[in-house]
């Protein structure tokens, strides 16, 4: 067994002073899939993009065949055989699947771009690799996990010997997992090398053959994925044994406070994201929306959230038509929304905190009296807010955008739930945040839906939902196909099928589990 | 970092830029001049040849502090319209024509010349705005060509109702005395504009900092998509901002028109300083109270370049090269020479401020 | 109204709208390329003032061609400074178009000082030479259509032909070339072209030099051409107008370039207006173009309002 790819002593502090990698070695053996795991910000992110040369090291070097190599740019580390596909996917929306995987190296005619010879390429890495997709079709109208296909095809049309994979799990539904993991196994096969970043583990376990493991900045160990378990390895990720747990709802009688009735939602190309959508939510209960990213949950809440024109249909809060309200108007009957970037949409970065907590609320008397502004009431509110979510920050006069992303969220979480909302909705509360602030994050949206509040959920990750809703539906395409409660035989895989349409609960079935 | 050292380092920045700025206006004279060093002196200390001058130099200070307070409020909205020259020629117009009536007989004119430039300017800053929010039409380009519109408009009113055979029907005849503005000193400029100038910087500074207005104003202009998801009316506030800065725009109109300097309608009276109010936004970093100082500053280079084009063989239109190296500089974010290595020695301290 | 008429649709007419569309059509295209790459060029006014100073003062001293050519890397070079400013100093783009463009209408004077030795803001004919007509007069003899023909498409400058020959040249580029698809990858989502190994902002420098180039061809041809030598400010909004072409254009060569003569059109119609109605007062007539310009923009853009 040769080793393909070693880091030895990386290092890593961020101009911020975030101490990412301290003193990192991994060795990963040629031809295999090598995972590494640890919870969000324990530095697995930082380790890789120091491997792709987006990141430099303060120390350390890196060992490509045995040789040591500097990978001052992504450019550096595609010459070198070193591909990688990150979370967020960089393709050009309205180009081919074969221009996006050709861009850069294009085969040429003359002048010209050789488009047929482009396809054909393209076409036959495809076959080759069981990465099936329509070469000419725009990626823009692929689904997710074909999209990742493109990502990995660029890759290796770069002629990629090691291929890292971010988090590649994260967007697809358990089923095209089994179709991304079939293509994996036929990359090791054909001598290819996958570095794979996940936290969730029982993917760890199935998929790689050894595993490290990073807990705040250090690498804590390797193992063979043999000799691992599920339960050994969260012990190395967190230190302790991990017990994520919330409190389902109390049962008893909760009234009908949300009513979704009709609703139809068109996304950016003008075509519809959500069909003629009914739903209705109690107060006191958190609905879970499980869907695969782009089949309209984005679209669902911007509109409900009042971001997003809402073509058809009505939405009332509490026996108020609030379809063709305002955003102020829908606050004030008790909506408040977490939406899912809080940097593009959540904050406005070169705000301070004191007044990003405070713009949700320029109505309320407490804080602006004929048009002028309290300022000493608007920072005592931000003062009490920072300390009762223990956001930790310089001040209420801090630019926010100056925060880190797990007391950024806490920030727009605080300023949500201190309006005291009837309706709450929730989209990926905790992406891209600590563990820590996870738990508090949970355990403040359980609060709320105590204190009586309907609040509407959605998660890229399927173990957040099942923790914490009380009811499940599945998004497919615009359309609800399966309705649950969430009791403890209601699993990943179950929800997957519905996720990838393969399979669709009847209309009586439905409307009895939504009534 | 406080917000003394902010002020410290950005005054820093400001003054690096004028230096080099200066160093190449004096590159330019040593090369175009026959006497270059009494050309340079002429620039750098003509505005304190005289009582006059200083009056001048004061007056254009107060009419480009106009100029940037419309720029920066629109701009602090991030909104890049840049009207301001064509809401000056329509308030000027309506000024003149207020002042020209029987109105400008009795000092009343001097309040109604204002009010009609304000809305007039209003107006003409409320159009871009407003095809921006319902049509999405840029608002760059729709208030460039306005600017151009609100020129022509001006010169044909002038030249066919308000000129004076006299002047070759290019200016309107001289106000009467009661629809001027009273001058502080004789003989000089420094009049009532120089009040209107200064109680203008109060009321935008207390609009943006004191009101639910101004906040959320700046916050459609930090993240306009975080703005319409808290509920701000994001396109109220944009085109608000545009009016309001119109309003300002128009003002100043008046003040040129109806200010000790002209005291007429003249053709192309404002001579391109609107325009210059971007510069005094930008250098001031769009803080209402920052303006006063950087237009005294950029006023006082001005007008030295003005006299150094009366007084040498060097054009006065220096200035414009000038003016758009320190814009370049200012809106760059290099920093200053020297602070990489003060920031090495620092370095440890912010992080642990930061943690 | 017969009058307006006769002119609009009389081979002159087109003729002198060839004749005011080449200026505004070579910023336009120097505009697509700034846009498409992700940056709005609201310096090709000042662009095409300094190219319209270099090309005259060194067709003064040179061949004409060398003066178009002046014109031409006059205008690159300025973009080259915004390239600097903008990506390399992280300057916003609208900030440094607009200082170029403060800097050319006061450097364009100054410069005019320094070549001539007085305060005049002029200079004429006598100085600078014109670029060739090119003519097409061997097409008379086709019956029927051979005199209209040539009314209509011959007299023109080089540069006008040249001008066409892009609006293909840059389509081509954008739609058939590798270099194209990248490009276009840039405008349209950086990250995936710098995830494929390009970098935006030399794309976006290339785009900004290119864009600078093409105004730099319009100055040259405004002040070898369609006037002859170079007065303040000649650019009159031109720079401008065209970037509302570029708007109006969606993006594409093609209706960019229509975008363009829709303006040169009305360019051309002030022109011919004060000889049809006199009355009208030159002011309206000098306004048509924004007028014209702004009204579309207006039109143009409502249809893609979504929300």
């Amino acid at each position: 067994m040769t080793l393909i790819l070693e880091a030895r002593g990386i290092d890593k502090t961020y101009p911020g002073g975030v101490h990412a990698n301290q003193n990192i070695d991994l060795s990963v053996t040629a031809g295999t899939v090598h995972a590494v795991v640890g919870e969000n910000g324990a530095g697995k992110s930082t380790l890789m993009k120091i491997l792709f040369g987006v990141e430099q090291p303060n120390a350390g070097e890196i060992l490509l065949d045995g040789k040591p190599i500097v990978l001052h740019s992504p450019r550096a580390a595609i010459a070198a055989g070193i591909g990688m596909v990150f979370q967020h996917f960089s393709l050009v929306p309205s180009f081919t699947v074969a221009e996006n995987v050709v861009l850069g190296v294009e085969p040429r005619s003359g002048l010209k771009l050789d488009r047929k010879r482009a396809a054909e390429t393209v076409q036959a890495l495809a076959e080759r690799f069981r990465l099936p997709v329509d070469v000419e079709s725009p990626v823009e109208r692929l689904p997710v996990g074909q999209q990742q296909r493109v990502e990995i095809l660029k890759a290796l049309y770069r002629e990629a010997r090691v291929l890292i994979l971010d988090e590649p799990t994260a967007v697809l539904a358990p089923q095209e997992v089994v179709e991304l993991f079939a293509a994996i196994r036929s990359l090791t096969e054909q001598g290819r090398t996958i570095l794979f970043i996940a936290h969730k583990l029982p993917e760890v376990l199935e998929i790689s053959d050894r595993i490290s493991v990073m807990r705040a900045g250090k690498m804590v160990g390797e193992v063979a994925a043999s000799e691992a378990t599920e339960k050994s390895l969260a012990r190395m990720m967190v230190g302790r044994d991990v017990a994520l747990k919330v409190e389902r709802a109390h049962k008893g009688p909760h009234e009908h406070f949300c009513r979704i009735a009709g609703l139809t939602v068109k996304n950016d190309r003008g075509l519809d994201a959500i069909k003629d959508m009914d739903l209705v939510l109690r107060t006191g209960e958190i609905v879970g929306i499980a869907a695969v990213e782009g089949n309209g949950q984005s679209e669902l809440f911007d509109a409900l959230g009042g971001l997003r024109p809402i073509e058809g249909g009505s939405v009332e809060l509490g026996g108020i038509d609030v379809t063709d309200l305002s955003v102020e108007e829908k606050r004030d009957a008790g909506l408040a929304h977490i939406p899912e970037d809080r940097i593009a949409t959540g904050s406005a970065g070169g705000a301070t905190i004191a007044e990003n907590i405070v713009a949700t609320e320029l109505g309320d008397t407490r804080f602006v009296r004929r048009g002028l502004l309290d300022g000493k009431a608007i920072r005592d509110h931000a003062v009490e807010l920072i300390a009762k979510f223990s956001v930790r920050a310089p001040g209420p006069d801090a630019a926010i955008g100056t925060l880190s992303g797990g007391n950024m969220q806490k920030v727009v979480v605080a300023r949500e739930l201190s309006a005291k909302p009837r309706m709450l909705l929730v989209s990926h509360p905790t992406r891209g945040v600590d563990l820590g602030a996870t738990e508090f994050i949970w355990q403040r949206l359980a609060e709320a839906r105590d204190g009586g509040a309907s609040i509407l959920l959605t998660s890229a990750d399927l173990s957040e939902l099942l923790a914490l809703a009380d009811r499940m539906i599945v998004l497919y395409r615009g359309r609800i196909v399966a309705a649950f409660a969430n009791t403890a035989d209601l699993t990943p895989e179950v929800l997957g099928s519905y996720m990838l349409g393969f399979a669709a609960q009847g209309h009586e079935e439905l409307k009895a589990a939504l009534a | 970092m406080t917000q003394g050292k902010l002020i410290l380092s950005e005054t820093g920045r400001m003054i690096f830029a004028a230096v080099i700025a200066l160093a190449v206006a004096l590159v330019i004279i040593l090369l175009s001049s026959k006497t270059p060093l009494e050309t340079f002196q002429t620039f750098l200390t003509g505005p304190l040849s005289s009582k006059r001058t200083v009056g001048t130099w004061i007056d254009d200070a107060s009419k480009l502090a106009l100029a940037g307070l419309a720029f920066s409020l629109v701009f602090q909205a991030r909104q890049f319209a840049l009207g301001v020259q064509g809401q000056v020629y329509i308030g000027g117009l309506l000024a003149s024509t207020i002042a020209l009536s029987p109105l400008g007989l009795s000092w009343i004119s001097i309040p109604l010349g204002a009010i009609a430039a304000m809305l007039g300017g209003a107006l003409l800053g409320f159009i871009p705005g407003y095809a921006k929010a319902k049509l999405n039409a840029n608002e760059i380009v729709s208030s460039l060509m306005l600017n151009y519109i609100a020129y022509d408009f001006t010169a044909m009113m002038l030249r066919l109702y308000l000129a004076s055979p006299k002047s070759g029907l290019t200016a309107s005849d001289p106000f009467p005395p009661t629809a001027v503005y009273p001058a502080f000193i004789a003989r000089t400029r420094m009049d009532l504009g120089l009040v209107l100038a200064l109680v203008t910087v109060v009321v935008v500074w207390f609009l943006l900092y004191r009101t639910a207005w101004g906040l959320k104003l700046r916050l459609t202009g930090h993240n306009a998509r975080f703005a319409a998801y808290s509920g701000i009316r994001s396109n109220f506030i944009m085109v608000s901002a545009m009016t309001v800065s119109g309003a300002i725009g128009g003002l100043l109109g008046a003040l040129f028109v109806q200010g000790t300097g002209f005291a007429k309608l003249a053709a192309g009276f404002e001579a391109g300083l609107s325009f210059e109010g971007i510069l005094i936004a930008i250098v001031a970093r769009n803080r209402p109270l920052a303006i006063p100082f950087v237009a005294l500053g950029y006023g006082y280079l001005r007008q030295g370049a003005a006299l150094m084009g009366y007084r040498t063989d060097v054009p006065a239109e220096v200035i414009g090269i000038v003016q758009g190296i320190v814009i370049l500089l200012v809106a760059s974010s290099f920093t200053l020479p020297g602070r990489a290595l003060l920031n090495r020695i620092m370095g440890g301290r912010s992080a642990a401020e930061a943690s | 109204m017969e009058l307006i008429l006769n002119t609009v649709f009389s081979a002159a007419f087109v003729a002198a709208i060839i004749r005011t569309t080449t200026p505004i059509l070579f910023a336009s295209l120097g505009g697509l390329l700034s846009d498409l790459v992700g940056s709005l060029n609201v310096a090709l006014e000042g662009m095409m003032l300094i190219s319209c100073l270099t090309a005259v003062l060194v067709s003064a001293y040179a061949p004409w061609y060398v003066g178009v050519a002046a014109g031409m890397v006059a205008g690159g070079a300025l973009g080259a400074v915004m390239a600097l400013f903008h990506l390399r100093f992280k300057a916003d783009v609208i900030l440094v178009g607009f200082a170029i463009n403060i800097i050319a209408a006061g450097g364009t004077v100054t410069a005019l000082n320094l070549a001539t030795g007085d305060k005049g803001t002029s200079i004429g004919r006598v100085l600078s030479a014109a670029i060739p007509e090119l003519d097409l007069s061997f097409l008379d003899p086709i019956p029927v259509v051979g005199p209209v023909v040539t009314q209509m498409f011959s007299g023109h400058s080089y540069l006008t032909w040249l001008g066409a020959f892009m609006v293909f040249a840059i389509w081509y580029f954008l739609y058939r070339m590798p270099g194209g698809l990248r490009f276009r990858a840039v405008g349209e989502y950086p990250p995936a072209a710098e995830a494929a190994g390009i970098s935006p902002n030399k794309l976006r420098t290339y785009g900004l030099i290119a864009s600078g180039m093409l105004a730099g061809l319009g100055g040259a041809q405004l002040a070898m051409f369609n006037f002859v030598g170079f007065t303040r400010d000649m650019t009159n909004g031109r720079g401008f107008i065209a970037l509302g072409a570029v708007l109006l254009g969606r993006r594409h060569p093609v209706g960019t370039a229509i975008a363009a003569v829709l303006f040169g059109a009305f360019e051309a119609l002030s022109i011919a207006l004060p000889g049809i109605l006199p009355q009208i007062p030159g002011e309206v007539i000098h306004m048509i173009p924004f007028v014209v310009t702004v009204v579309a923009l207006m039109l143009s853009s409502k249809r893609k309002l979504t929300a």
